[in-house]
């Protein structure tokens, strides 16, 4: 029931209603069915990527995969937290790691969840920044990576997100975006900082695709 | 719902023509490219074998929107604005102070169809060039920023004009008053609109690759030059004197109203051609194959449709 309700809203009705209205043009995601599991980087500078991200990933495959909010924004109530756990499968955690509860400890969320089985899709810049500016990486993705070496990461680059919805305004103006897909990768090293700088380096690579401009004549 | 669904074009039969002509031409290009990929296959046929799929894709949705249903074309035609008038302000680079006043942009645009879909000329004719002309500045003041206002403004009111004020014309087309021995109405107009803009460009593309030498204006568009320019030209202004039975027009008012279209889808074409050269992009999308973006195929449109809705308008109703 909760995978059709996930289909249905996402691959079907906001796929939709992103690519119609807003102008969002995906790109194709299909290989995603082929990998077993993955955690999807981005970068962050709108409400709608989390919509965008999972309207692109293939409706075989929507209900394993968990986009990663913070808990004291997006589950201020228990009941809106269910709601965006139900409707958008959301995994909740809170933004500061917690030495003292093990189980409630960001990093040992997502750690579980992978150990479920559950894809994930992270920003790593933490929160939404300027449209189309990167912010310096978290290392909270480097550290879920360091100790579950095996699982592949996908980057992915988006544009024109923040200028349809930027932070801080909940209008929505139609304005053409993209949503870019890199190759899955494997981490090369288990230092935190290594992998952060190599995301990073796989992020910015997606960026200078999507944004150069063509020198041809018209 | 009888209303809604009439299909009456079986009836039209020179309507009909036309259509089995559009798709005659399909077919015959389609089939040269093939023999010619089969007979050389080193030929660089990749672009124009991309181009021509994507025209039956479009000639294939632009006869399912505005001929089968009249109501649905407005629907259709106002689409295709919205899409052009995203297209466009997404690559000018607007300020995000700005969103507000386009938000208002994006709204005039379902009333600017409306008032072509009712008829009522007065108002269409003025909504975009006084009304939101005189509306936008005031959501742009009340915003405050004014570092950079005035270019806001002008892009903004520009490129309603160009993408919204300029095809919806196309529109006003079917909503003219009927006239008496003439049965094809404004779906034969905004057929042969269409048609004849667009073998416009397809002419002087192809006169341009078959003969041409001398640029008109390599600054802005290296691939113009005078040979596919005047090639165009001729063969439009033929090609709407043998069409003119979808129109009111007499034989030499037919060969000046073509001329005029093959002229304005001209500078369409360059001056959208100069603003893509001023941004530094090649095309303005990427959502038609071989083509580029929306607005990369409806420039020629833009110009055209203004310039042959108030010609005929003048001369015949």
């Amino acid at each position: 029931m909760k995978k059709l309700l996930l289909q249905f809203t996402f691959s079907f009705l906001l796929r939709n209603i992103l690519k119609i209205f807003v102008g969002v043009q995906f790109h194709k995601a299909k290989f995603l069915v082929d990998e077993k599991q993955f955690i999807i980087v981005a970068n962050h500078n709108s409400h709608l990527d989390t919509m965008a991200l999972m309207a692109s990933i293939p409706s075989k495959i929507i209900d394993r995969v968990r986009p990663v909010a913070a808990a004291d924004h997006f589950g201020k109530t228990s009941r809106q937290a269910r709601m965006s756990n139900y409707f958008i499968n959301t995994l909740l955690i809170p933004r500061k790691r917690d030495k003292d509860h093990p189980a409630e400890d960001p990093i040992n969320k997502m750690i579980a969840a992978l150990d479920e089985g559950y894809s994930l899709i992270i920003f790593p810049e933490g929160t939404r920044g300027e449209p189309e500016k990167l912010q310096p990486l978290k290392p909270g993705v480097g550290i879920v990576l360091s100790k579950r070496p095996l699982i592949k990461y996908v980057p992915v680059f988006m544009s024109g997100m923040g200028k349809a919805m930027p932070k801080g305004d909940s209008l929505i103006v139609p304005h053409t975006a993209r949503l870019f897909y890199g190759s899955p990768a494997s981490v090369k090293s288990t230092d935190v900082h290594e992998i952060i700088s190599q995301i990073e380096a796989d992020i910015m690579e997606l960026k200078a695709k999507v944004t150069a401009p063509a020198t041809n004549n018209a | 719902m009888d209303k809604i669904f009439r299909t009456d074009i079986i009836h039209k039969s020179q309507l009909l023509i036309v259509v089995a002509l559009i798709f005659a031409i399909l077919v015959f290009a389609t089939l040269l490219f093939f023999i010619i990929g089969k007979i050389n296959p080193n030929a660089k046929l990749n672009e124009v074998k991309a181009r021509t799929k994507s025209w039956w894709v479009m000639a294939t949705v632009f006869i399912g929107a505005t001929l089968v249903n009249t109501n649905i074309s407005y629907v259709a035609i106002a689409f295709l604005s919205f899409a052009a008038f995203r297209e466009l302000y997404s690559i000018l680079g607007f300020r995000e102070s700005d969103r507000r006043a386009i938000f208002w942009a994006f709204v005039s645009i379902p009333v600017q169809y409306y008032l072509a879909f009712i008829g009522w000329y007065g108002a269409f004719i003025i909504f975009i060039p006084v009304v939101m002309f005189l509306l936008l500045p005031l959501r742009l003041v009340l915003k405050g920023d004014t570092q950079g206002i005035i270019k806001s403004m002008s892009m903004l009111q520009w490129t309603l004009m160009l993408t919204v004020f300029g095809i919806s014309h196309m529109a006003y087309l079917l909503s003219l008053p009927k006239l008496n021995g003439f049965e094809n109405g404004g779906r034969g107009l905004l057929l042969f609109l269409v048609f004849i803009t667009e073998i416009n460009d397809v002419m002087q593309f192809t006169w341009g690759k078959l003969l041409g030498r001398h640029k008109i204006i390599p600054k802005i568009s290296p691939n113009k030059t005078w040979e596919g320019f005047i090639g165009g030209i001729i063969c439009t202004t033929i090609i709407g004197y043998f069409l003119r039975f979808l129109t009111p027009l007499n034989n030499y008012q037919a060969l000046l109203v073509s001329f005029i279209v093959a002229i304005a889808g001209f500078v369409g074409d360059v001056v959208m051609s100069s603003i893509k050269r001023d941004i530094g992009l090649k095309d303005t999308g990427s959502i038609i194959p071989g083509h580029g973006g929306i607005l990369d195929r409806i420039d020629s449109l833009a110009y055209a449709a203004p310039a042959f809705f108030h010609l005929v308008y003048y001369i015949a109703y």
